[in-house]
């Protein structure tokens, strides 16, 4: 993703996690704002366009996937806002004129892209675009660097290279990029400023509906992920009382014999199935029950050396 | 005293030993009653009355035909005792269900006793007959539940072979073998009027001088003889054998229970 310039920092590095979408939309809108919203994710950015609080421009690219705009742009930044634990947003006022420029870059026409710059006669591009009174912006980058010169009907407007902060007024970098042979080249032109503001997102997408539905969602999967979580608790618990009353089980065919099978079956149902082995009151109750029919059975000290390692199995357990 | 003495004296050696033997097994049985669970309660209240039952025993020293009656029916209790009990504990083999409390079984037989008592006090006193005739139900109902019992201990015994009380069953066993040896021997003889019974009733009413047809001849063929006298003898060393079984089995059981 390439650079943008930053005007007028409003604010930056705001963290994601806090915003909500429509308040974002509804403050910029409202602020009469001109610029750009930038949202920085691990691995996506999303770019919010404003010209005098009408939204000109949605973008959303990830670092694999193709660019998103309009509707799915909206919808795709409202998902990652909604899902991400981490991202950040900074807000840049810019000129109309800039502002015009950056959508062509975001949004704009492509006459050229990545065309080997020994292979075009520069001269008679720029003077191309100037006889042709484009808006737009023409783009010059190697692997390391890259240089931008925005350009309002044919005239340019300033240049803006990586690593600065804002618009230049002279060539500089951009010169010494176009010799470069392996320089390339990008040419994104846009409509006026004036035709950009005849239209505003906003009135055809429902920011409110979109971020509803991308919370909802959130919100569902998160119910979900709780929910398998829960089962997943349950299903453990319901392990861990398995084994406790198998072992218990165990150690008490061990001493009354294998009838012990039928007791104890009988008086878990009794109690109400195995999670009375979780409640102290309950266990107890299960395990008198359990003497009582041992008292048909077995001796008196047998039946205490029994319950005594019943009761350290209960205990265990509990710990 | 020495009328007691004396009493005592004309009681055969063997019925004496017989007593000893009973009076041991009621006193561990009742003991045995009291600390165990409430299924055990019946079982042993039940081996303790036979206690009371063989009182019929010490007849000479304090017969009279009413106190006799109620030696049978407390017999007749007993079995209905025993009987229920070892159908509780097979109940609780299949379905592991233990009810009931012991002050039910104490108090229960006591009322059995007492409107047993209260029957025969509010009806004419029991003739030679009567008595006869009591004892006769009294063994008939010993002989067909001790039956049923043997049947009842198997099962048990196939539910909890592996318990360590599962040995006390086959003593349980051999007991009711013994105890229907005893009581059915009797029943035969008095099935035949081949009883001692019946020998004092024709003894009394004269029946032979009367020419009445009745069970013991003085011509009747060695044959006939000597079965009576097989079947007596079984009487007498099978009930004597089974006192002994009952004492060694409540013995064993208390050894394992305690």
């Amino acid at each position: 993703m390439f650079q943008l310039p930053k005007g007028n920092p409003l604010f930056e590095n705001l963290a994601v996690t806090k915003l909500k979408l429509t308040d974002v939309v509804t403050k910029l809108a409202n602020g009469s704002f001109s610029g750009y919203a930038s949202f920085t994710f691990p691995g996506a950015t999303g770019i919010l366009v404003f010209e005098a609080g009408k939204l000109i421009t949605t973008f959303y690219k990830t670092t694999q996937g193709q660019p998103l705009s309009d509707f799915e742009a909206m919808t795709a930044l409202a998902e990652q806002m909604a899902n991400s634990g981490t991202g950040t947003m900074d807000v840049y006022r810019l000129s109309k004129d800039l502002t015009m420029c950056v959508n062509s870059l975001l949004q704009g026409e492509v006459l050229y892209r990545s065309q080997e710059l020994v292979l075009i006669d520069i001269k008679n591009l720029l003077e191309r675009i100037k006889n042709e009174r484009m808006n737009g912006c023409l783009r010059i980058y190697t692997d390391e660097k890259s240089a931008m010169i925005f350009y309002k009907e044919g005239n340019p407007l300033g240049f803006f290279h990586d690593g600065s902060q804002d618009i230049d007024s002279s060539p500089g970098e951009s010169h010494q990029l176009a010799q470069d042979p392996k320089a390339k080249l990008d040419l994104y032109t846009s409509v006026s400023a004036d035709e950009l503001m005849a239209h505003d997102l906003l009135d055809v997408i429902n920011v409110a509906k979109i971020w509803d539905a991308a919370v909802a969602r959130k919100q569902a999967e998160l119910e979900r992920m709780n929910r398998e979580l829960a089962e997943k608790d349950r299903m453990l618990s319901l392990n861990l009382l398995n084994d406790l009353e198998n072992q218990i089980r165990n150690v008490y065919v061990e001493y009354v014999g294998t009838v012990g099978r039928g007791i104890i079956d009988k008086e878990l149902t009794t109690a109400g199935g195995n999670t009375c082995l979780q409640d102290p009151e309950r266990s107890e109750q299960f395990v008198a029950a359990l003497e009582k029919a041992a008292k048909l059975l077995i001796n008196v000290k047998k039946i205490t050396e029994m319950k005594e390692k019943i009761n350290a199995l209960l205990t265990q357990a509990r710990a | 005293m020495e009328l007691v003495l004396e009493q005592l004296q004309g009681i055969p050696t063997i019925y004496l030993i017989q007593l000893v033997f009973w009076l041991l097994a009621g006193v561990i049985s009742f003991i045995f009653s009291l600390g165990n669970a409430r299924i055990w309660t019946s079982i042993s209240m039940g081996f303790f009355l036979i206690l009371v039952s063989q009182f019929y025993l010490l007849n000479k020293l304090f017969y009279t035909p009413t106190v006799a009656t109620f030696t049978y029916i407390t017999g007749t209790v007993a079995i209905m005792l025993i009987t229920h009990g070892f159908l509780e504990y097979y109940v609780f083999c299949r379905t592991f269900e233990i009810t009931g409390r012991k002050q039910t079984v104490y108090l229960s037989t006591m009322l059995l006793l007492l409107l047993s008592w209260v029957f025969l006090s509010i009806n004419p006193e029991p003739s030679m007959f009567t008595v006869r005739n009591v004892k006769m139900v009294e063994n008939a109902i010993w002989v067909f539940l001790t039956l049923m019992n043997l049947e009842i201990i198997r099962k048990i015994y196939f539910s909890i072979r592996d318990s360590a009380i599962a040995k006390a069953f086959i003593c349980f066993g051999v007991v009711f073998v013994l105890i229907f040896l005893w009581k059915g021997s009797e029943l035969y003889l008095q099935v035949f009027q081949w009883d001692r019974l019946w020998g004092n009733i024709a003894f009394q009413l004269d029946l032979d001088e009367l020419e009445f047809d009745h069970a013991i001849k003085l011509d009747d063929s060695e044959d006939y003889w000597r079965r009576i006298s097989f079947a007596r003898q079984v009487y007498d060393y099978a009930g004597m054998l089974a006192a002994m079984a009952v004492s060694g089995t409540f013995a064993f059981l208390y050894r394992l229970l305690k």
